[in-house]
């Protein structure tokens, strides 16, 4: 139990509590409620000056339309095939690496994995101008494999820093005694290490799952057809043009693109929440 | 007692094969690519030319020169130092209010970091259809209360975009600070409390003399990286606004964006992003140095 930090019980101090309270998750929770209000409303209802709060005549046309007048389902599969490609590259490279680093002694070490957590000062853009030609000259501009293989430019340096927090506290002495047993390394890290590590490598591959999937810049430049698009692109280019007005088909498939991430994450959150705070990251 | 075995040369040498994998995709993905990008900076490379051609600091005299470079300069202070700080604010008060014994206090802390979860073209529309000229909800309660008598255009207006795309971001990011402070709480010295309240001391106080020198690495931190990731931003605003009306948006992201992506002027968008990262390499030097303790004391 965390300490007391407000505890006055004077009617002003609880009421302001309450209000702050009030406004804060307000703030949080209102604009998604209203995705959803919006999503569950016909037309007619939606497009008024002053909306209602509780939908009276809630109906499903707007999400009817959302699939089958849109790419979305294209979308949505592309963006998990891109994204869990990319978290698992990008977990498998930075967990290797990481424990590389923390458990054994090599020169340069420090060096090498300074200059790749401090890596996480370049800016995408500025990396993505010189990424984009070298992506046109391997044949892999406009490839599922390709924006799978760049989206480990977003999450690598941070990955390789959570893990090898992480393995560096991990007890020298369980290394040791396996190896004193006879194991070999290889054998040391897949029958100890890593089994012990899932809880951390879990928490990784959300974390860079979460940065593809969320992803807008790269995946507007490096994919152009439509049929490759990931559900960044993918809803802003169906939802935002000059002419749309489709708002209850918007909001319904930004549910419906929302979804798969929600549900990971709502499975995940507990590994999830005490990896990330324990290596603190961009976000 | 067994006496501990040294490493030799052989399993040295397995540590660093392990490293190799993601040495590489980092020298191919990460490295190559920026160090490339940085050396544009000093080019003259545009869709027309074959090759690069080297122009020393024209690119920059020419970026100096120009108001809307200086325009995206003070769009890009703006919005980093508004969203940070509505963000930090709005995100330690939540962690303090949370932090007391409430009913549902675990179920609310994990739902609110829903927003954080959303893909940004979501939290963009989202907040576009809120903030929408003739039926967003925002509107109606501003008319509702009898604040504005006529409907606010906000994202056709050059000061409504802004606070829509602040506070979208500040939505984005407010649970991760959130998620940070209430981590940071639950290491507080409980006697620490209660002896400043023995003293006399009220809630204020308690915040202020017990709270903060607490949390403060905490916050420092919180601050850096919301700093780094805001001076980042792109998707969220590109979709809201495409950087204007006008300028109005236009953040070194979205400018960089636009001169490569769009008018394929490369040596240009790299000298921005020059300047761009060395902003950021500013604000994360503390940070960094943080990290760089870290791992060589381990």
């Amino acid at each position: 139990m965390n300490p007391l930090v407000l505890a006055s019980r004077r009617p002003v101090a609880v009421i302001a509590r309450a209000l702050a309270l009030l406004f804060l998750v307000s703030f949080l929770f209102f604009p998604v409620y209203w995705m959803m209000v919006t999503a569950l409303k016909p037309n007619q209802q939606i497009f008024v000056q002053f909306p209602e709060f509780i939908p009276t005549h809630p109906v499903l046309d707007n999400f009817k339309r959302a699939i089958s007048q849109s790419n979305l389902p294209t979308y949505l599969v592309n963006s998990m095939i891109t994204a869990g490609g990319s978290s698992l590259l990008t977990t498998t490279l930075a967990a290797l690496a990481a424990y590389g680093f923390a458990k054994y002694r090599f020169s340069g070490r420090f060096a090498t994995m300074n200059i790749m957590i401090g890596a996480q000062m370049f800016p995408f853009a500025v990396i993505l101008i010189s990424l984009y030609p070298m992506m046109q000259s391997a044949g892999l501009l406009d490839t599922l494999t390709g924006l799978t293989i760049a989206y480990v430019v977003f999450a690598l340096p941070p990955a390789i820093y959570i893990l090898f927090s992480f393995y560096s506290r991990l007890p020298n002495e369980l290394i040791e005694a396996a190896r004193i047993d006879g194991a070999s390394e290889i054998a040391i890290l897949r029958r100890i290490v890593l089994p012990l590590s899932k809880p951390a490598l879990i928490s990784v591959a959300v974390y860079s799952f979460t940065w593809a999937w969320n992803d807008l810049l790269y995946s507007l430049t490096l994919v152009t057809s439509d049929n490759l698009r990931t559900i960044g692109p993918g809803l802003l280019l169906t939802f935002f043009g000059e002419m749309q007005q489709d708002w209850g088909g918007a909001m319904a498939a930004a549910i419906l693109a929302s979804l798969p991430a929600v549900i990971i994450f709502a499975f995940l959150q507990r590994f999830f929440v005490a990896g990330l705070t324990s290596g603190a990251v961009k976000s | 007692m067994l006496k501990t075995r040294t490493l030799d040369a052989a399993q040295h040498r397995f540590g660093f094969a392990l490293t190799v994998p993601a040495l590489i995709a980092f020298l191919l993905l990460i490295f190559v690519p920026f160090a490339r990008s940085l050396w544009l900076a000093f080019n003259e490379y545009l869709l027309t030319s074959a090759e690069p051609r080297f122009v020393g600091l024209a690119n920059f005299v020419r970026l100096f020169a120009d108001p809307g470079f200086r325009e995206s300069w003070r769009v890009t202070g703006i919005f980093v130092i508004c969203t940070t700080s509505i963000t930090t604010l709005f995100g330690t008060t939540y962690a303090l209010l949370l932090n007391e014994p409430m009913r549902g206090r675990t179920i609310i802390r994990a739902a609110s970091l829903l927003p954080w979860v959303l893909p940004s073209t979501v939290t963009a529309l989202l907040w576009s259809w809120l903030y929408n000229g003739q039926y967003g909800v925002v509107n109606a309660v501003l008319l509702w209360t009898g604040l504005i008598h006529q409907p606010i255009f906000f994202l056709s207006d050059s000061v409504g975009a802004m606070i829509a795309v602040i506070s979208a971001k500040a939505w984005l990011s407010t649970p991760v600070v959130m998620l940070f402070v209430l981590a940071a709480l639950q290491s507080l010295p409980q006697e620490q409390v209660e002896a400043a309240r023995i003293d006399g001391a009220n809630d204020f106080h308690v915040i202020r003399y017990v709270v903060l020198p607490h949390i403060r690495k905490t916050l420092g931190v919180m601050i850096i990286l919301q700093a780094m990731g805001n001076l980042q931003m792109f998707d969220i605003i590109y979709a809201m606004t495409s950087g204007g009306p006008v300028r109005a948006t236009t953040v070194f992201s979205i400018e960089v964006y636009r001169r490569a992506f769009e008018n394929w002027d490369l040596g240009m968008a790299s000298a921005i992003g020059v300047i761009w990262f060395l902003t950021i390499a500013v604000i994360a030097i503390p940070y960094l140095r943080s990290m760089f303790t870290e791992t060589h004391g381990s």
